[in-house]
Order: structure tokens, then sequence, then C-alpha cells
């Protein structure tokens, strides 16, 4: 499903009228989430001898992006031997890019190796989280009525967790079946359908090469043709994981390569520079290798550098585009309709289903749910003009809360659980602070937030996100809220620091 | 024509759009094309369903050129809107019945031409150059071939057609000439010469080969069908009248050059320009088709079917 951000809990919510108020003794963690950044988290504290966690999940189940997005051929576009725990590694990948499945087999399997579900609560579906700055505690009111509290609170519910049908004219009226990519309806059968992608995305170009083989007809209809580049996935073979087990230093020297490879492809795809020349030139040889026809790739051309949007990585995408029973549409869509959608060029097509591969709500002007800090402000409104955070993981006037995938932790070229490793063990260091030193309050200073933010918002000026062209990394207004601008390793270098002096500590 | 909000353009342009599946095109009138009629009126309705699609692939072209995203937007919107029209005209064809299930009918000679040249260079043209050709192309269609149409044809869903097309072609126009206008503006005397260079790129050269006779064959073909002459002369003048309205449009020394040829076209009398380009015309008369290319996979999109 191509997330290089993982992200936490999703799933049914079922809001239910609260018949009376069911109040838990507060923790000394309280997690929001069970995907990778929740169990993460509960990972490094446990490890670091913190274990009074409570995990609060919406859905039934852990695994956050990676249990909702289980569309045909969904899979991850970093190598599993980088998008996976480096203090948990696993040495049985299947493939260099594992598929979903495979991935969310290894959340279970972190769950069950470090005792995690003794945190987890399933079905609380977090409404609230409001901070009470007198007791110095965070609690969060579920839809049940239930109140958790937690001396500390982490947000870990992923900002690709929210999954939605896009606001397109007429969609209401369609009377076919809909899909989303992010919530796949399984019991669907594609055999002898008509059936349309809306969306040429990171998930959409691995659904197609999945749905042509099985449905009569598909129909792709693209806005904004991405760089698609080779995919160098192949199996791995049953001597290299036997390797990875009997000496796991060998799979650490692995993933430091596949680290540092990752890292070189940062001044291709964050900055301009003749590295970005070549990428580009990589992807164009890839398109014109597998498409022959001169109109298809000038539709399929990209007429943005390399690194503005999301890099696609794919083998298949294109050879399925050419597929007899597919075609791919560039023409604006204009409305949906009763049988089908309409576009500019005056054609109805019609379908027996429409599959939305259209993306997520990012959050990134606020949260999923209300967040209340010190003195009943909102975190919304002091996101409306675009999310900031200090280091990405704390916010002024909401002491005690730690972001995971905060504001500006987005990477565009390497592993998102590297950055989350260092988010992770920051969040360590501030927990055991406010514990061990009994504080009611550990807030960032507002002056260092802002300095933080100026540095980050000039740097990104720079990058190739903020070149001009329109992605889910910007907000309407333009403003990056989303991507880190720079190295992994310099993320990692900045969350290495637990400065004092930057917290305003309040004693309990 | 005064500058244009071009943000408001845009959202006016999405929010009037239309399908083929809005017009009945069963419904009664059909009859009432004339068996006199009908065979000149297919060979009119063939030219400008492709003038049509010409044109669309020349806002292709200019979408991968324009210098902002709304210009962007606007131009992908013309492209697919140029299509639709083509579209319905075919659709207007299979109604009068001048079309096989199935059938694409064939492009005259020079369109062919035409077709070949933007297939390969469109892309490679500076946005100006297109700019400034493409309203020109878009005032002869609207104001003579069209409105000639409508002053010939009486069915009633011709004419309802046309009032969606004509409505789209209006706006086109106002962009267009917007455009023309916001390239003469600011620009240094230097700049502007600059714009010129173009004109040694043997590939716009090309072009021009193709795009001469191809207007004296529709000025032929037009008046075969009975339109006056003088009709496609005024929509040329009307360019001229349009275009150097401002001081910035008059600027524009691509529009200078292009309304000049414009004058030199309607003058019949100008037999160094007309001599060896009816010429032309009659040597790619000549020219065989199994010699051209395959036609271009785009020109394949186009359907007279309302739904698919």
């Amino acid at each position: 499903m191509a997330k290089s951000i993982a992200d936490d809990s999703a799933g049914t919510s079922t809001p239910a009228v609260p018949d009376k108020t069911v109040t838990h003794k507060p923790a000394a963690v309280l997690i929001v989430g069970a995907g990778f950044a929740g169990l993460g988290m509960a990972i490094r504290l446990q490890q670091a001898g913190i274990n009074d966690i409570v995990i609060l999940e919406r859905s039934t189940e852990v695994g956050g992006t990676w249990r909702d997005n289980q569309y045909p051929g969904a899979a991850c576009d970093i190598p599993s031997n980088l998008y996976s725990y480096s203090f948990a590694q696993n040495p049985d990948w299947s493939r260099s890019f594992s598929g979903s499945r495979e991935i969310l087999g290894y959340i279970h399997h972190l769950v069950k190796e470090f005792g995690l579900d003794r945190y987890i609560r399933f079905g609380k579906n977090v409404e609230q989280l409001e901070f009470d700055e007198r007791k110095g505690l965070w609690s969060a009111t579920t839809s049940q009525g239930e109140v958790f509290s937690g001396r500390s609170a982490v947000m870990a519910q992923g900002p690709l967790s929210n999954a939605s049908f896009p606001d397109m004219p007429g969609i209401e009226q369609y009377k076919g079946h809909k899909i989303h990519s992010a919530r796949w309806d399984h019991g669907y059968d594609f055999r002898g359908k008509k059936v349309a992608v809306i969306g040429t995305g990171a998930s959409a170009i691995q659904i197609i090469p999945e749905l042509v083989k099985e449905v009569e007809h598909l129909t792709v209809f693209q806005r904004t043709p991405g760089w698609v580049m080779p995919r160098p996935d192949f199996e791995t073979p049953e001597w290299n994981k036997e390797i990875f087990r009997k000496l796991p230093f060998t799979q650490s020297v692995l993933r430091q390569a596949l680290y540092l490879a990752h890292e070189s492809m940062a001044l291709a795809v964050i900055w301009s520079s003749p590295l970005t020349r070549i990428a580009e030139r990589v992807g164009r040889w890839h398109l014109h290798s597998q498409v022959k026809d001169r109109w298809m790739r000038r539709q399929l051309t990209p007429n943005y550098r390399i690194g503005c949007k999301r890099v696609l990585i794919s083998n298949d995408y294109y050879p399925a585009l050419q597929k007899p029973n597919c075609k791919l549409i560039t023409w604006p869509i204009y409305t949906l309709c009763e049988n089908g959608i309409r576009s500019v060029e005056g054609i109805e097509h019609q379908f027996d289903c429409i599959v939305f591969a259209t993306g997520f709500e990012v959050s990134k002007a606020g949260s999923p749910f209300p967040v209340i800090g010190v003195g009943g402000r909102q975190l919304n409104d002091d996101w409306s003009r675009g999310a900031q955070a200090y280091k990405s993981i704390n916010v002024a006037g909401y002491p005690n809360l730690f972001f995971t995938f905060g504001p500006n932790s987005g990477p565009g070229h390497n592993s998102a659980l590297v950055y989350m490793e260092s988010q992770l063990d920051y969040a360590v260091r501030g927990i055991r602070k406010i514990l061990g030193e009994n504080l009611k309050m550990l807030d960032v200073k507002p002056h260092v937030q802002k300095q933080y933010n100026e540095g980050i918002q000039k740097r990104l000026a720079k990058t190739n996100w903020n070149s001009g062209c329109m992605s889910w990394y910007l907000t309407e207004d333009g403003f990056n809220a989303t991507m880190y601008p720079g190295f992994a390793t310099q993320y990692a270098n900045q969350m290495k620091e637990f400065r004092d002096k930057d917290y305003l500590l309040v004693p309990g | 024509m005064a500058m244009i909000d071009l943000d408001k353009m845009l959202e006016k342009v999405k929010a009037t759009q239309w399908a083929l599946a809005d017009i009945d095109w069963d419904a009664p009138g059909a009859e009432m094309i004339t068996e006199e009629q009908w065979p000149k009126l297919k060979d009119f309705m063939v030219d400008l369903m492709w003038i049509e699609h010409v044109g669309a692939r020349g806002f292709a072209a200019m979408a991968k050129k324009a210098p902002t995203e709304t210009l962007r937007q606007i131009y992908s919107y013309f492209h697919a809107e140029e299509q639709r029209h083509a579209n319905a005209e075919m659709a207007l064809m299979k109604r009068w019945g001048m079309l096989e299930d199935g059938e694409l009918p064939e492009p005259n000679i020079n369109l062919r031409l035409v077709i070949e040249w933007l297939d390969r260079y469109a892309d490679e043209m500076p946005y100006y150059v297109l700019g400034t050709v493409i309203p020109m192309l878009e005032i002869a269609l609207d104001g003579a071939l069209c409105t000639f149409l409508l002053e010939t044809v009486d069915d009633p869903v011709c004419h309802q057609a046309f009032e969606k097309i004509n409505d789209d072609e209006s706006r086109h126009l106002g962009v267009g000439f917007t455009v023309m206008e916001m390239q003469g503006h600011n620009k240094t005397t230097i700049q502007m010469v600059k714009t010129m260079a173009p004109m040694l790129d043997p590939r716009l050269m090309l072009g021009i080969a193709a795009y001469f006779p191809l207007l004296n064959k529709m000025r032929d073909n037009v008046v075969k069908m009975g339109l006056p002459e003088e009709k496609l002369y005024a929509a040329m003048k009307k360019f001229k009248k349009i275009g150097g309205r401002t001081a910035e449009g008059r600027r524009n020394p691509w529009y200078q050059l292009i309304q000049h040829h414009g004058a030199i076209m309607v003058n019949r009398a100008n037999r160094f320009y007309h001599v060896p380009v009816d010429a032309a015309v009659k040597a790619t008369g000549m020219i065989p088709r199994r010699m051209l290319p395959a036609v271009p996979s785009w020109v394949k999109e186009l359907t007279w079917e309302p739904t698919a």
C-alpha cells in the first residue's frame, strides 16, 4: 500500500451514548493508537523500565494502516529490512518489499514477542484528550464515555488513518458499488465487472496491476502523473534468511547499507541537485522502456520536479495500463452520476464499481479529535494556520504530550520507522523525566518552538516539496507542515539531545 | 476584450460543464437536412470536427507550457472541451447518417499533416506562439464556420449542441485574448524581439508549411459549401480588432505577425502568397496516404457515443 509513513489505529468507530462515566485509575503513560507507533512506544517504554502503560485502540485489532490497507497488491515501498524496528529485526521477510499482510504479521509478532496485549484496550475510540493542569494529568474520553488518564500521553493515532470518500461533485448520486482503497471490500466479486480506479498515487499503482487481472474492464482516471521508478523487488532466498537467523549482525549490516543508500537519495529527492536530474532521467527511461506509445508516454510524464510529490515505485503499473482490458483517462472528471463518471470530453463512463484510491485526510491543520491543553486552548485553533511543534514531538501549551509523526517529521526518501525510532527514544527521555522528577508539567517554551519552526520553514523553502507542485504535503495555502527538510541522520541527531532548558518544568 | 480574472474563469469553466448525454440525439429534426445539403454538409462537418480536434491537441501543448497553475488547469479543461466539441460534432454526423458504427472520418490531407506536426512538435513550441495561433483558429471557427452552420442547418438538435459549444468557445476566446495581452505586458522591445527567434526553428517552419495550405484548403472547402468567403475574412478581421484593442495586445509581435498573415490571406489579389500556397494545397493533395505514418493514438480517442 505504499506507505513510508506508518500510522495507527482506524477501523470503525461506533459512538455510543454514554449512560454513565467510567473513570479508570491514571496510568503513567497513555498511548492513543496501537499501530507501529503506539506499539513501538510501548516497547521502548517497557525496555526503559516503564510498565504502567495504557494503549487505547479504536479497532478490535492492532496494526493501524497495515490492518486497514489490505487491498490487492498492498505492499510497502521501503525495503522491509529498513521498514521495521532496529530493536526487533525480522530475519524471515519473504521479499525485499513485503506485502501488507506480512507487515501486519510482523506487527502481531511485536505484540506477542514483547507481551504488549496487557496494555491494549480495544474498541476505545478517543473522542477528546484534555489536560488537567491542576493534577498534571491527560484524560482521554472515549465514545463509550469511559475516561482513561495518564501522567503523560502519546499521540500515536497516525497521520494517514482517516480514510473517506473524496468530496467530488455527484458522489452521492452514484448508485454503483464504491470502495475506498484503505477500507477494501473483500467480499466484492470483481469478475466480469466494469471498474474504475480514481487516482494514480501510491495505493492506486499497486491496486491497478492486481485488479486488471480480475475485472472485465478497468478504467483508470489520472489527474497528475507521478514519477514512477523501477522496484528492485525479489524473493529472499532461504539461505539468506538462515544467515540472518544465525548471524544477526549481517542483517544489521544490510539495514545500515539500505539506510545509507536511502540517505543518498535525499540529494535527489529533497533538494534540486545534479542527482535530481539523474533520478528524473531514470524515471523517464523506465517510462520509455515500458510504454511504447508516444501519446501514452506523454500522458504519463510528470510535469513537476521529482521529489515534489511522493516518488512511486513499480514494475507492473505501466504494463497493467497497457493491457487490452485497461484504459487510462486523463480528461478531468467533472461529476459522478448515477451510472458512473462524466469527464470533460463529454462522455459518461459507466461502471459497476468505482475504487477511490484518493488518499487520506492527512492531519495538517489539526488532530482527528479535540486536544485541549493548558487554559482550555485547543490544538485545532493553535494549528489552524498550519501545524507546528518543537522537533515534531512537543507543542507549547500541551505539556507532557508527545506526538509521533508530528508536524514536519515526514521523510521523502527514507523509512518512516527510522524517524519513528528517534521520536520514541526522545519521548522515553521526556517521560522518564516527568516520572523520575515527579513533574506536573514538562512544557516546551513557546519561543523555542517558534525559533525551531522558523528554521524549519526557512530550510523547507529550498526543497523540492515547495517547488510549485500541489501535494498532500502542503496545506491549501502552500504551508508545509508535513515534511522534515533534511537527512534522516540530521533528524536523528536533533532528537538525540533532550535539552532541559528548552522546557518549562513545573514540579508536582 | 478586457483582461479577465483567470481564477474566476477557471471556476466558471468548472461550473459550466456538460456531456453528450445531456442531448437527446434521437430527437426529431434530423430529417430537416436536405438531400442536396447532405454531401457538402458531411465534408464540412468532417473538417469542422478535425479542426476542433487539432485545437484540442494545441491546448494540450499549452497546458504543458502554461506559466501558472491556474492557466495549466484552464488549458487542461479546454483540451478536453475541444475534444467534447469534436465528439458532439461526430454525434451530429452519426445522427445525420454520415457515420457507420465504429467509423472515424478521414481528415483531409492538410489536416492530416497538421496532426502529424502537432504530434511531433507541438509540445516543443513556445507558449506565446501557440497562444496566438490558437485564438486565430478559434475565431475563424467560432466567427465563421459555426455561425454559418447554424444559418444553414435547421435541425434543432444541431442548434442545441452548438449553443453549448459556442458558450465554451467564447470562454476559450476570452482566455486566449487575455493571454495574448499578458504576453505584451511589461516587456522590453528586446524581449519582444527575442520572442520572434523561434521563427528560425525548423520545426516551426515545418508547422508553417502545414498551416498555410490548411487555411487555404479550408477556405476552398467552406466556399464549396456555400459560405461566403467574406465571412471567413470578417472573422480574421475580428481577430485583428480584438487582439489589437489594447497597447499590450498590439505589442505582442506574434499577434502582429499573425494578423498581418490574416490580412494577406484574405487578399486574393496577393498572388505572391496565394499562388505558392494554392500550389502547395494541390501538391499535398497528391501525397499518397500510405506514405504517411500511422495516426497518433490520441486521434483514436474520438467517439460519437455519449456513454462508454
